[in-house]
């Protein structure tokens, strides 16, 4: 207990000196980072942790970019409600799609989701006069307790501390009955409905908190960025998350936090080869699911350090 | 006669043009072991199947305590008081021996989903009785030294036992067996038999035990079904069934069959 | 109007079907389910330009070439990815197949650049009227390479020793080696025609569509038409790719280029999510 303790309270005093220590560029990528691993998150859960396959997370960032922008230039409600009553909205989506879909195993749900990242895609085009079309829309400022929050440095205080506690929580999930029950039907979908669960439930839920996590980390990233263009919203987006969560690992949270952090950082160091860079993405995936599948997570470090990792979740940066 | 816990009412499955099961009808009474025998083939696994969910009968019903299981989803099942094992054992194989147990659990002591997402008081409480719940079960089974064991490392002899432990965490009236015996050693039987006759004398449950070798179900069974092709051949109390020409000729052949009436 | 929609949208359709074609082919041959089959057809189309650029060969061996690189490209994606995988979970082999075709799709991009490309007609592009609607021979000529292709398929699979060892291949691998069938010849065969498949029908497709790398996104129009006839079935993969065409085509000239554009995604949920066995096919029991 101490030495967890020890470890929050480092995590906590790395948070707040962060901000006076680092370049506000490196903040802003702290803050992709955590919004890139809060989307991933969502795959991990229902990819990793459910092993059902998805490609709709592009689709669940843009309901949450584009729904909480929407709410907050139509109703006015802030982003800081709008991007919770919006994930609350997409994790109502996944799971009743998960409902539909679920009882149809293995490639159906790819091909679902895939349609559904479509559908959602053309969507967004077409609905000129509440997305802005193809031309896209910018998304209002982050405002919260009369502060207006627009750079890396000053959205700084809300993605990382949100991106930390939805990890912990979901953390505490993995290892709850939910967690356990997707391990089992994972391992043994028969033998876990012969155990009374609810398989088709549990899957959903799955794929309801992907819907949450993907809708809440697009919410951050959002503002962030600060203009939504329906082109970042596409299937090949969908494949760029799974790639992410593939290279960081499936298996543990720490997956799409060390798997966002590759990604984002990679395109810094190939500067001279920005050309390559999808084609880099795309050898990654290839060569991580073929030869460690496991991910960079599932790399064998040190004893102490892989306990402590996953219990830092977001905190970490 | 004593109260009748499952029925089996003339149940038909086909798979395509195979027949499976050919209108077969078993009542299984409260408080016994009831073993269902038959070769390889017969449609033993099937008549499990039928009765867990995981297979639709073609024609004909199931009923557990007078209510019918057509149609019903599995898990649904499970829950109505019926639970099982596997032929060639499902275990979760990378969860511990005592997780497996806790996973079967979990319907019952599981908190709502805040309480999990906080590890909070009331989480720790419902995960605490559910240990406490799985860790009982395993020493019934006798496999308290090896809770914290991964399921797939444990000897196939105990492995067995997980699963009747596992089982018996969905709390049934009624616990399937699938050829429990298949793979062990003489000593391994012997072990299991003593579970499964202490389960039904000092916790009253019904078993249903399906196996194709006739030692092991003779020794514990109160009542015997004899399945040939899909049929239902011949059925009573371990010495009639023993004795049955029918059944010594879908084991022995024709030959052997006249062997013995000679 | 509605006659000339209708001849129309069978070219669409047919190239749907083209490429349904393919993913039953691997479905049915290998139990796979190949998503970047899509951007193998673009890429197949992309190969004819390499060869003209890189060696400077005039169209038609340029054609050759390329379908002489799409056996290696067949070979190499069955030894060096579908084979070490054969026993991973449907999961890695659905990413794996996935990552694929992004590999080849941002390789195009790469190397090709970003922007679309002309691609030459096989046959002429002028519409000659038949009977009052106009007909394009290049479009005729899809249609008639996917009758063909299915005919082909259809006679390998049902008719002759080999189709049947590739369906006892699928079914049951221990079972077909037993009779002496060897399963990873027979899976290698597969990738193969697949792939000289994909390329055939990206030559045909790349001058009707706009050659770029995103062009595999067709792919998923050809899952529809392959889920709409029922995934295992050839000649309900043709089916669902006409039955798709001209759907697309109505949606677009009756309702609004929106639906024209949705339609097919909205078919492939819909048939998952009621009628997951197809149009045609059947659905497979459990075993336990």
């Amino acid at each position: 207990m101490a030495g967890r303790a020890l470890i929050v309270a480092i995590a906590v005093a790395a948070f707040f000196i962060a901000p006076h220590a680092l370049a506000e560029f490196h903040l802003f990528q702290i803050c992709l980072v955590a919004g890139t691993a809060l989307v991933v998150l969502g795959l991990i859960v229902v990819t990793g942790f459910a092993g059902q396959i998805s490609l709709a997370q592009a689709a669940f960032v843009a309901l949450g970019g584009y729904g909480s922008a929407i709410l907050a230039a139509r109703w006015g409600i802030p982003l800081w409600a709008g991007v919770p009553i919006v994930s609350i909205g997409a994790f109502v989506v996944g799971f009743v799609l998960g409902q539909m879909t679920l009882r149809v195993s293995g490639h159906y749900l790819a091909l679902v989701t895939l349609a559904v990242t479509a559908i959602v895609q053309i969507a967004l085009i077409y609905s000129d006069n509440v997305t802005g079309g193809a031309a896209g829309m910018p998304v209002p400022a982050f405002e919260i307790f009369g502060l207006t929050l627009s750079t890396g440095g000053q959205l700084y205080y809300v993605i990382v501390p949100a991106t930390a506690m939805l990890f912990l929580a979901v953390h505490h999930l993995n290892h709850s009955h939910y967690g356990r029950a997707l391990a089992a039907i994972r391992q043994s979908e028969t033998a876990a409905e012969l155990m009374g669960l609810n398989v088709l439930r549990y899957k959903a839920a799955a794929f309801g908190a992907s819907g949450f996590l993907g809708a809440f980390g697009g919410g951050l990233l959002a503002p962030l960025s600060t203009y939504l263009d329906p082109a970042q919203f596409g299937i090949t987006q969908s494949v760029y998350f799974l790639a992410v969560a593939v290279v960081g690992g499936m298996m543990s949270p720490l997956g799409a936090l060390v798997g966002s952090i590759v990604f984002v950082l990679l395109p810094d160091f190939l500067q001279a080869f920005q050309t390559y860079l999808g084609l880099v993405f795309a050898l990654l995936l290839l060569g991580f699911i073929v030869l460690r599948p496991e991910g960079l997570a599932g790399l064998r470090l040190p004893k102490g350090i892989v306990a402590a990792l996953p219990r830092l979740g977001g905190e970490r940066r | 006669m004593t109260e009748r816990l499952l029925h089996v009412d003339s149940v038909t499955v086909r798979f395509g043009g195979l027949v499976a099961l050919d209108n077969v009808s078993v009542d299984i009474a409260r408080g016994t072991i009831h073993a269902v025998i038959g070769p390889n083939g017969a449609g033993k696994s099937t008549l499990l199947n039928v009765v867990t969910g995981l297979y639709r009968a073609s024609e004909g019903d199931v009923t557990f305590e007078e209510e019918s299981l057509s149609g019903r989803a599995p898990h649904l099942i499970t829950r109505q008081g019926i639970a099982r094992t596997f032929q060639n054992t499902e275990l979760f194989g990378e969860m511990t021996a005592l997780d497996n147990v806790v996973v079967a659990l979990d319907s019952r002591y599981a908190c709502n989903g805040i309480s999990a997402a906080l590890h909070d008081g009331r989480w720790r409480a419902s995960e605490a009785e559910a240990r406490g719940e799985a860790r009982e079960l395993l020493a019934l089974v006798g496999l308290s030294e090896d809770q914290d064991s991964a399921a797939a490392a444990l000897p196939f002899g105990k492995q067995r036992r997980l699963e009747i432990a596992r089982a018996l965490a969905t709390q049934p009236k009624l616990l399937l067996l699938d050829e429990p015996a298949a793979g062990l050693r003489a000593a391994e039987i012997e072990a299991l038999n003593r579970v499964l006759l202490d389960l039904r004398t000092n916790h009253g449950l019904t078993i249903l035990v399906i196996d194709h070798v006739m030692a092991l179900v003779m020794a514990i069974s109160d009542r015997i079904s004899v399945l040939n092709f899909g049929r239902k051949i011949a059925e009573g109390v371990p010495e009639e069934v023993r004795a049955s020409p029918e059944v010594i000729e879908a084991y022995l052949g024709k030959k052997a069959a006249h062997a013995f009436s000679a | 109007m509605l006659a000339q929609v209708l001849v129309s949208s069978i070219t669409a359709g047919a190239v749907y079907a083209l490429i349904a074609l393919g993913f039953v082919l691997i479905y049915k041959g290998t139990g796979v389910v190949h998503f970047g089959y899509g951007d193998q057809v673009t890429f197949g189309a992309y190969l004819v330009l390499i060869a003209q650029a890189l060696i400077g060969l005039p169209f038609w061996p340029a054609v050759v070439v390329a379908l002489v690189a799409s056996v290696l490209l067949g070979a190499l994606i069955y030894g060096g990815l579908m084979w070490p995988l054969r026993n991973a979970s449907l999961l890695a082999q659905i990413i794996a197949s996935l990552a694929m075709g992004t590999v080849l799709r941002e390789f195009v991009r790469a190397y090709m650049g970003p922007s679309a490309w002309p691609f030459p007609f096989l046959l002429s592009p002028a519409p000659i009227s038949v009977f009052g609607i106009l007909v394009v021979p290049a479009n005729l000529a899809i249609v008639g390479v996917s009758l063909g292709v299915l005919a082909l398929l259809f006679l390998l699979f049902e008719r002759t020793f080999h189709g049947k060892a590739i369906m006892a291949a699928c079914d049951n691998r221990i079972g077909a080696s037993l009779i002496g069938v060897q399963v990873s010849m027979v899976f290698l065969a597969i990738w193969i025609l697949s792939s000289v498949l994909a390329t055939v029908a990206g030559v045909l497709v790349a001058p009707l569509l706009t050659l770029s790398p995103d062009m595999g996104l067709i792919g998923i129009k050809g899952f529809t038409a392959a889920v709409l006839g029922g995934f295992n079935s050839l000649p309900g993969a043709v089916i669902g790719g006409i039955v798709l065409g001209v759907l697309e085509a109505l949606a677009g000239t009756y309702v609004s280029s929106a639906l024209k554009d949705m339609i097919s995604y909205g078919i492939l949920i819909a048939v998952v999510l009621v009628r997951p066995q197809g149009l045609l096919g059947v659905l497979a029991m459990k075993k336990v």
